[in-house]
């Protein structure tokens, strides 16, 4: 429609290599910039020309910087066929709606909203569309969304759905069109909010010239109206409920919580007693009135839906049943997420209201439907082929895209399936202007936006989340797969005062840190392990970093000495049998152990391996993160991805080299939470669990290298691999001059309370952390940690390390090492304790009486 | 005919169980031809909560926790069941009623009456019963269009009746319904399971009924206390006439000895207990105790 417009990019960019060609329409279909055949519209063209004015180079760095900020707030998707989360990825360019075009389409949701709350009551009360033949009753009862536990649900009925989305794109005529509704937890608005606050990060000067509508109003209503649902009538407890870290929106359920100032919880961190909710944490059950819920209805209770669900809370739904808890959206609302009620969506508005919505719909035919059948058999090339009820495994399939032999497969499967296949026929959505190697470029996008009750009305959210196609392929834009979003902004006449969202979070944060001891135990046990991984992996580093050295630049080393080098690798990670075997070639060609040692993920006590779990403790704490330390776990994370290449490339020149960076993250990462974190129970148990780990690790390398006596000349070797690998040589050297003797070696790691790494040092602090913990019904006796922790502090306190260094006949110092050894024992004791103490241990929960048939019919 | 249901479930466990979440299909409900007094409920150890309700299609449910550490659970329900009457002639040749055609043109006619919309829902796959060729090619010989719906039922009851062994050794609950219908072998609820897919394969509304069966001693035996059993049958629905049971365990038409618990689309809807239990070990055991005891008019 625009061709006329379509100047030649190479043209414009002869002119000057900085200046941002003309965005032009080169696609059939309707463009957000272009409304009206070849003229720009109004309000476009001031948002255009200010970001062509940056030029190509300031506006890459602002793009570049845009994703710099997505990624260090973890904003993060998982596509379903892939392991790894991946980055959202935000556009520069907002898509901007005019308030006319915007009041339309609230006005149209608004509409849409009221009436599938009205649907959803009907379908799990009366059934009046059912009774009345408005649908016919397959509609309802073919649907695995359907939960017939469900049914007559007070929750449903009084409550009603507290949030919904609507994705909705521009047909080519113009139009706005609904292609399909979320009612049960919808994701996205979280993601809204944080593009918001992104824009206005990085381009502050375009909000000064354009009245944009603020999102904050919506997600005031949401708080208002999830306090509403208090069951008691007092202020509620509120926690959000989210299937965890490996959920795709993960992100968002962290970012929401910590947003509205609610609790992040999973489905072990609740549970059910005396007929009430309850959290599990540090200072014991803390009762919750209000669940926002982003687990699946399915998923939510065992007990009564499917039965092996770890992520849901046995016994919910007989709570909400008695109305002692409120679960927000009513566990059931997944059923109306159906294809099939796009096709008689305007009926029942005519039978509840007697009006049609305002906003259409995407025309839908149900195989089930005999003239439906009969279209979609003779149209399939043109249709989109989708599933009624959506699961894990089902698809949508493009029509147009099939050769002839497949469309005869597919209408097989269609006449084999007729209840659970609906078509659409495919729209084009519309265009708008998207950055894209140094242009703008037309990209077709779908807006989700969301309503959310209020007082008793609805309010929906002034924009939305634009998922926006990374190809002018219109087909292909699904947000699971395209990852690139938009800010969506709504324009209006009426100045609203600008808001950053940013520093209420950080409110918010300050918030919850403060409540800490009604953390749930599983935060606290993450935080615990957190620093015990953090300090693991570093000490394997330093080990590591120093046998490198020593292996490569040592002239005189006996094979004795290298050996004992080795082993000690072994030892300190704890990787058997590795260098133990005494295995001749093995230890002459040491370089694939230890490549393993740091690169195999899959064997415990790797590098790779401690990292990881590092990683995945930073994910379940994520929303007690600062944004820094947020940053340092993501630079762990990247450079944990490149570690096998640099490692390859440096193997054969100091390969030490290549594990610089990842000590110094660490280091930052100990920093941040030493300087920076609040000083709560959080903070406690990663200190408790740094310091435990350092004992520990520092226990296993005293024995590893001193036992056994060296040959004199390996002597000094060994023992400044000791000094170095606990960061104690320059001090030593300084203290201790050119001497080198085993015994002041252990006086500086062992005994010297001024030294931070001596073990005296480390236990002192974890007797003041352990001291500082709660315990119920404390009387005058010890408490079995602390005995322990002081037992074991003195046995380090009095021991004699002269004596320790006499060696035995087979020239081991076989007493330092039999005290090591107890005192490991005692830490690993110490660690039991505070675990049967402080986390939660969810018994795993089996079915009463076990089955197998599919549930989800 | 008055009885009195005594039905008491026990568990052994393993291990201790330090809670369990519930949901018990083990009241009795009321029908057409049923009035029950109201169940009553004893569990041991004592729930920290329990709670009757009506679920979804129309069954007493009961619903309890318990916190307490335990390793035996015994559920004892005891109802006074009142039975009269019955829709149809046990004996009979069922030579009435609506033909097979007429019940599938009334199913999908246009204008149809709220039972009937509702009875559909029977002719869905559902989460036991998914309903397949080979159940249609086993059933089909006994339907014929000028047939009347009842009789042709009564013929596959009968057909399941001499053409499967009975045999609890074969099958568990989760034996699946290829497999009872490939070696002919089965007990109650796969019975009434085959029946049911077959049905649903040909277009005919059927559900599945859990309750008992009075069983009476040889001639001049005591009856013994215990020695009854939790039963399964189904019922078919023809439009305009209702819903008719068939037993095709025991190739009848139950009147006047089966008492009915509750019904759904296949077992897993109505199964006595589910939920989930916390701790208990690997292994647990179950043992069951059903007596129908006769009532005396007084």
């Amino acid at each position: 429609m625009s061709q006329q417009q379509n100047q030649s990019q190479e043209g414009s960019q002869t002119s000057d290599s900085n200046e941002i060609p003309i965005y032009t329409l080169y696609k059939e279909g309707y463009d957000e910039v272009y409304q009206v055949e070849g003229q720009l519209t109004g309000y476009w063209e001031g948002l255009l020309q200010n970001l062509s004015s940056l030029g190509i180079e300031n506006l890459s760095q602002r793009y570049n910087k845009a994703q710099r900020i997505l990624r260090n707030d973890g904003v993060t998707y998982k596509p379903y066929d892939e392991s790894k989360n991946r980055s959202w990825k935000l556009d520069p360019v907002p898509l901007v709606l005019d308030s006319q075009t915007w009041e339309s389409i609230e006005s149209g949701l608004l509409q849409r909203a009221e009436l599938f709350d009205v649907l959803l009551k009907d379908i799990y009360g009366r059934q009046e569309l059912i009774r009345q033949g408005v649908i016919p009753p397959e509609a309802v009862f073919s649907n695995p969304g359907f939960l017939r536990p469900c049914f007559g649900s007070v929750a449903i009925a009084e409550q009603g759905l507290l949030l919904c989305a609507v994705d909705m794109l521009r047909t080519p005529d113009h139009h706005v069109t609904i292609i399909g509704d979320r009612t049960q937890s919808p994701s996205g608005a979280g993601n809204a909010l944080e593009n918001r606050t992104v824009i206005n990060r990085v381009f502050p000067s375009l909000f000064r010239d354009t009245q944009v509508r603020r999102l904050t109003v919506f997600f005031q209503s949401m708080r208002h109206r999830l306090n509403q649902l208090s069951p008691t009538g007092e202020l509620p407890n509120i926690v959000v409920l989210t299937p965890g870290s490996r959920s795709e929106s993960y992100f968002e359920h962290a970012y929401l919580a910590n947003y509205l100032g609610y609790s992040l919880v999973q489905g072990r961190d609740l549970t059910v007693r005396n007929g009430r909710v309850w959290t599990k944490s540090l200072g014991g059950l803390t009762r919750v009135d209000v669940i926002l819920r982003r687990v699946d209805d399915f998923f939510c209770d065992p007990a009564e839906l499917k039965s092996d669900s770890y992520l849901g809370v046995p016994g919910l739904l007989e709570v909400v049943r008695s109305k002692k808890v409120a679960v927000a959206n009513p566990i059931g609302s997944a059923a109306l997420e159906s294809a099939v009620y796009l096709k008689y969506i305007d009926n029942i508005s005519q039978f509840f209201t007697g009006k049609t919505l305002s906003l259409p719909t995407a025309k839908t035919y149900w195989a089930y439907d005999k003239q439906d059948m009969e279209f979609i058999l003779d149209n399939i090339h043109r249709l989109v082929i989708k599933p009624s009820f959506k699961s894990r495994d089902t698809y949508s399939v493009l029509g147009h895209r099939l050769k002839s032999k497949q469309l005869d497969e597919l209408r097989k499967k269609i006449l084999a399936n007729p209840l659970r296949i609906v078509a659409q026929e495919f729209i084009t959505p519309g265009f708008s202007p998207t950055w894209e190697d140094n242009q703008l470029v037309p990209r077709p996008s779908v807006l989700r936006s969301f309503a959310v009750v209020g007082d008793s009305f609805y309010t929906v959210m002034p924009g939305g989340l634009t998922c926006t196609g990374q190809s002018d392929d219109a087909s292909i834009i699904n947000h699971h797969i395209a990852g690139l979003s938009k800010d969506t902004w709504v324009l209006t006449e009426e100045p609203e005062q600008q808001f950053s969202p940013a520093s209420d979070k950080h409110d918010v944060a300050h918030l919850i840190q403060e409540q800490l001891p009604t953390l749930p135990s599983r935060v606290v046990e993450n935080m615990f392990w957190l620093g015990r991984y953090a300090v693991r992996a570093e000490f394997a580093l330093r080990l590591l970093r120093t046998v490198f050295l020593q292996l490569n630049h040592s002239q005189q080393f006996s094979e004795e000495g290298k050996k004992t080098l080795l082993i000690a690798v072994t030892k300190v990670t704890e990787t058997f049998p590795g260098f133990t075997q005494s295995d001749s070639v093995l230890l002459s060609n040491p370089e694939t152990e230890l490549m393993s040692v740091i690169l195999d993920e899959k064997r415990a006590g790797s590098l790779m391996y401690s990292l990881n779990e590092l990683l995945e403790c930073a994910e379940e704490v994520k929303p007690l993160m600062s944004a820094d330390t947020q940053r340092v776990v993501n630079d762990i994370r990247d450079e944990v991805k490149v570690l096998g290449n640099a490692l390859k490339y440096d193997f054969a020149s100091a390969p030490e080299e290549a594990l610089d960076p990842l000590v110094t993250s660490l280091l930052t990462f100990s920093g941040l939470v030493h300087e920076s974190m609040i000083r709560g129970y959080g903070w406690r148990f990663i200190e408790i669990g740094r310091n435990l780990e350092r004992s520990y690790q520092t226990m296993l390398l005293i024995r590893a290298l001193i036992t056994p006596v060296q040959k004199e000349f390996d002597k000094d070797i060994i023992l400044e691999t000791l000094l170095l690998t606990l960061e104690a040589l320059i001090t030593y050297r300084r203290r201790f001059r050119a001497r080198t003797d085993v015994v002041s070696g252990l006086v500086l790691t062992i005994m010297d309370d001024s030294n931070p790494r001596s073990l005296h040092y480390l236990l002192q602090e974890l007797q003041k952390h352990i001291e500082k913990l709660p315990v119920p019904n404390a009387g005058p006796l010890l408490t079995p940690e602390r005995r322990t922790i002081i037992g074991l502090l003195h046995k380090i306190q009095l021991s004699d390390l002269h004596g320790l260094c006499v060696p035995n006949k087979e020239n081991q110092r076989n007493k330092l090492d039999e005290l090591m050894e107890q005192s490991q024992d005692l830490i690993n004791e110490l660690s039991g304790l505070l675990s049967d103490r402080y986390f939660d241990h969810m018994e795993s929960y089996q079915q009463i009486q076990k089955k197998q048939w599919e549930e989800e019919l | 005919m008055k009885y009195r249901i005594r039905h008491i479930t026990h568990y052994d466990y393993d291990q201790v169980v330090n809670a369990c979440y519930n949901r018990a299909h083990l009241l009795p409900r009321e029908t057409a031809f049923q009035s029950t007094s109201v169940p009553q409920v004893i569990i041991f150890p004592i729930p920290s909560t329990g709670s009757r309700r009506v679920d979804y299609f129309g069954n007493r449910e009961y619903h309890f926790a318990i916190h307490e550490p335990h390793k035996e659970l015994s559920i004892e329900v005891i109802t006074d069941v009142n039975l009269s009457g019955t829709r149809i002639d046990p004996v009979g040749q069922l030579q009435y009623g609506n033909t097979c055609q007429q019940v599938k043109e009334l199913l999908n006619s246009q204008y149809l009456d709220v039972e009937t919309l509702y009875a559909r829902e029977f002719l869905l796959d559902s989460p036991m019963i998914k309903s397949t060729d080979n159940l249609l090619a086993y059933a089909e010989e006994c339907f014929s269009d000028s047939k009347p719906l009842l009789s042709a039922v009564r013929d596959l009851t009968n057909k399941i009746y001499t053409t499967f062994e009975y045999d609890p050794s074969f099958t568990t609950i989760m034996t699946p319904l290829d497999e009872v219908l490939k070696y002919k072998r089965g007990v109650c609820q796969d019975f009434a399971h085959l029946a049911i897919g077959c049905l649903r394969a040909l277009g005919y509304p059927a559900r599945y009924i859990s309750g008992y069966l009075e069983t009476l001693p040889p001639p001049g035996e005591k009856k013994l206390v215990g020695v009854d059993a939790s039963h399964a049958w189904f019922s078919v629905y023809s439009p305009g006439e209702g819903w008719f049971e068939f037993d095709p365990t025991n190739d009848t038409i139950p009147v006047g000895q089966h008492i009915v618990t509750a019904w759904g689309r296949d077992y897993s809807d109505v199964s006595p207990l589910r939920g989930v239990i916390l701790g208990g070990g690997v292994s647990q055991s179950l043992s069951v105790s059903v007596d129908v005891a006769r009532l005396t008019e007084s």
